[in-house]
This record gives C-alpha cells, sequence and structure tokens, in this order.
C-alpha cells in the first residue's frame, strides 16, 4: 500500500523539488500551501506523515500547527518531519544557535536544504517506528 | 511536474487569515496611491505593485522600494473599496523578501528591523544611541550633521539615554521570545 503523506509549505519551489523526490520514492504526496489549508486537511483526511515547514504566513506559524497537533486526540500520533529553512531565515537573531524541537511527541527535525537520500530514510523509519507504536498498543 | 502555485497566491498565503486571493480582487482605482503620504518617495505607487503581484512580476516587485517605505499609516487599508488589507500586505512582502534574503540594495528598512529586533531580543526596550548607526550613515552630510545636533540637543536635556535601560525579569522575557522564535537554545 502506498504511503500517504502530506507536505505543508509555502514555497512552491522547494515543493516541487521535494515532491519531486519523494514521487519518485513511491510515497502519495499531497500538498498544502499555507498552514490554514494544511490544518484541514490534517482534519478532513488520513495521512501516514506529515512534512511540515516552520516559517510560513505571518511568522513562525509551523509551531502553532504542531501545537494543535500536539493537543488533538487523534492527529497526537502522527509522525511528523519538520523541514525548515528558519536557521537562514532569522539568522542575525541567535547566530549558531541551535533550533529546539519537540513540539510534537514523535518527530524529527531536518534544515534546508535537505539531502534526497537522507529524506527518504528519515521518512521510511518515521512511518516504521510510528507503525510498530500503533500495533503495540493494539 | 507538479502544478505549482502563482505569485499573488505565493503573497496572500502569507497574508493574516487570507481566504483565497484578496488582491486578485482589486480593481486598481487607485485610491490606496492617492491616499499614500510617502507614495512620492516610492519605486512604484501601491496600485502599481498590487497589478504587478497580479502579473507575476516577482523580481520587479522585490526589487522595488515601496514595501520598505510604507510608513504603516492604515489610510490605505481604511478606504480600500475592496477591502483589501494593502498595509498588511506590505508587510507580507516585507517579511518575504527577509526569508529569501531578496531585496535592493542600500535600503534603510532591512538593516534596520534587523539592528531593532536584535535590540529588542537582547535588553527588551528600545535603546536609540544604537539604534541609530544601522540608518544614520545613508543621509548625506548636512542630514547627519542635522541628526547629531538634535541628539546632542535631546541628550543635554536628558531626553535620551546615555546608558541603556533594562527591563525587569529579563529572562521571562527571553523565554516568551523562545516560545515565539523555537531558537536559542532554549530546554
Amino acid at each position: 500500500m502506498t504511503k500517504k503523506l502530506l507536505m505543508i509549505d509555502d514555497d512552491p519551489d522547494f515543493v516541487a523539488g521535494i515532491k519531486a523526490i519523494l514521487d519518485n520514492a513511491g510515497f502519495e504526496v499531497e500538498v498544502a500551501y499555507n498552514p490554514k489549508e494544511g490544518l484541514h486537511a490534517l482534519q478532513t483526511k488520513q495521512y501516514d506523515l506529515l512534512l511540515l515547514d516552520i516559517m510560513m504566513g505571518r511568522g513562525a506559524e509551523g509551531i502553532m500547527i504542531a501545537r494543535k497537533l500536539r493537543k488533538d486526540v487523534k492527529l497526537r500520533e502522527m509522525p511528523v518531519l519538520i523541514i525548515t529553512g528558519m536557521r537562514e531565515q532569522i539568522a542575525f537573531l541567535f547566530p549558531g544557535e541551535p533550533i529546539h524541537p519537540r513540539f510534537v511527541e514523535v518527530d524529527e527535525l531536518v534544515e534546508k536544504p535537505v539531502e534526497p537520500k537522507m529524506l527518504i530514510e528519515k521518512v521510511n523509519s518515521l512511518i516504521l517506528t510510528a507503525e510498530t507504536k500503533k500495533a503495540g498498543k493494539k | 511536474m507538479t502544478d505549482t502555485i502563482s505569485f499573488s497566491q505565493e503573497v496572500s498565503n502569507l497574508l493574516y487569515a487570507a481566504e483565497g486571493e484578496p488582491i486578485k480582487t482589486c480593481i486598481q482605482c487607485g485610491t490606496c496611491s492617492g491616499t499614500c503620504p510617502v507614495a512620492g518617495y516610492m519605486d512604484y505607487t501601491p496600485r502599481q505593485i498590487i497589478a504587478m503581484i497580479n502579473q507575476g512580476m516577482k523580481e520587479q516587485v522585490l526589487e522595488s522600494n515601496t514595501f520598505w517605505y510604507c510608513a504603516s499609516c492604515y489610510h490605505c487599508t481604511v478606504r480600500c473599496p475592496q477591502d483589501i488589507n494593502i498595509t498588511e500586505l506590505m508587510y507580507a512582502l516585507k517579511r518575504y523578501s527577509i526569508w529569501k534574503g531578496q531585496h535592493k540594495e542600500g535600503l534603510i528598512g532591512p538593516t534596520f528591523s534587523e539592528a531593532f529586533v536584535k535590540m529588542i531580543v537582547r535588553g527588551g526596550r528600545s535603546f536609540e544611541p544604537i539604534l541609530a548607526p544601522s540608518y544614520i550613515f545613508s543621509f548625506g552630510l548636512r542630514e547627519l550633521l542635522q541628526e547629531v545636533t538634535n541628539a546632542t540637543e535631546l541628550l543635554l536635556k536628558g531626553r535620551l539615554p546615555i546608558l541603556p535601560a533594562r527591563i525587569k525579569r529579563l529572562d521571562n522575557f527571553k523565554r516568551i521570545i523562545g516560545r515565539i522564535i523555537p531558537m536559542g537554545g532554549l530546554e
């Protein structure tokens, strides 16, 4: 069965690149170009993994989505891969300091630019750990 | 290939609570340009910028100084017959150009914003003597001297602090910032 992924990112060029990589790897990728649409899609449809950008809309709106996911009982279990270029986007603020993730229970953080091989590996491992966790609960 | 989105859609996505594409509803009446107090100093007037966004002229829009000159007086937003939030649009363009690292050279706006945000994050308050160098050298000699005399007079009257003011409980404030921007080694 093909895995369904949702990608929320506002940069069309970046989305095109990542989508091409994941399409070739045999995933089914849906894209939402703004956080609002993305959240709506998450609440109405079922996905195996979420690819999330941080800097969208009015600022760090990706974080707001992550926080909402964490509070949602149904969506809490979904693995999230955060892909962000925020270090470059607001580099002047905290030079050299780490981004602190942990906004959702199951997540991983990758910084732009993304290595295709590593991306696919991470996506696969995240889906796998989420599935084994689910199976263990049942 | 995937179907991508247009520049106007991209900009709309940056607007607060944007439903669809508000910019597309522009009727080019020119009320915003007529109202704008700084339109005379802009490369393109607000009306022209909206038309250019709708035409997808991304490079020219990002190269212009229009959105950096916006004084945020909100007069255009109030008067717009189509209820387009033009001031918000200007902010969106500022964000966009800073995130992409694409803006016109020699502008005060980006460096000033950077210096200001840095200062607030570090000390919690604005301190003019440090803020001034971010823009003061872009003036001509006469304006520079004018600024310096103004500053000296203010200083003598006790209107300009010599030492930066600190706020109480700076740590708490920094924690708040850390929650908004997920950077800064917070745990």
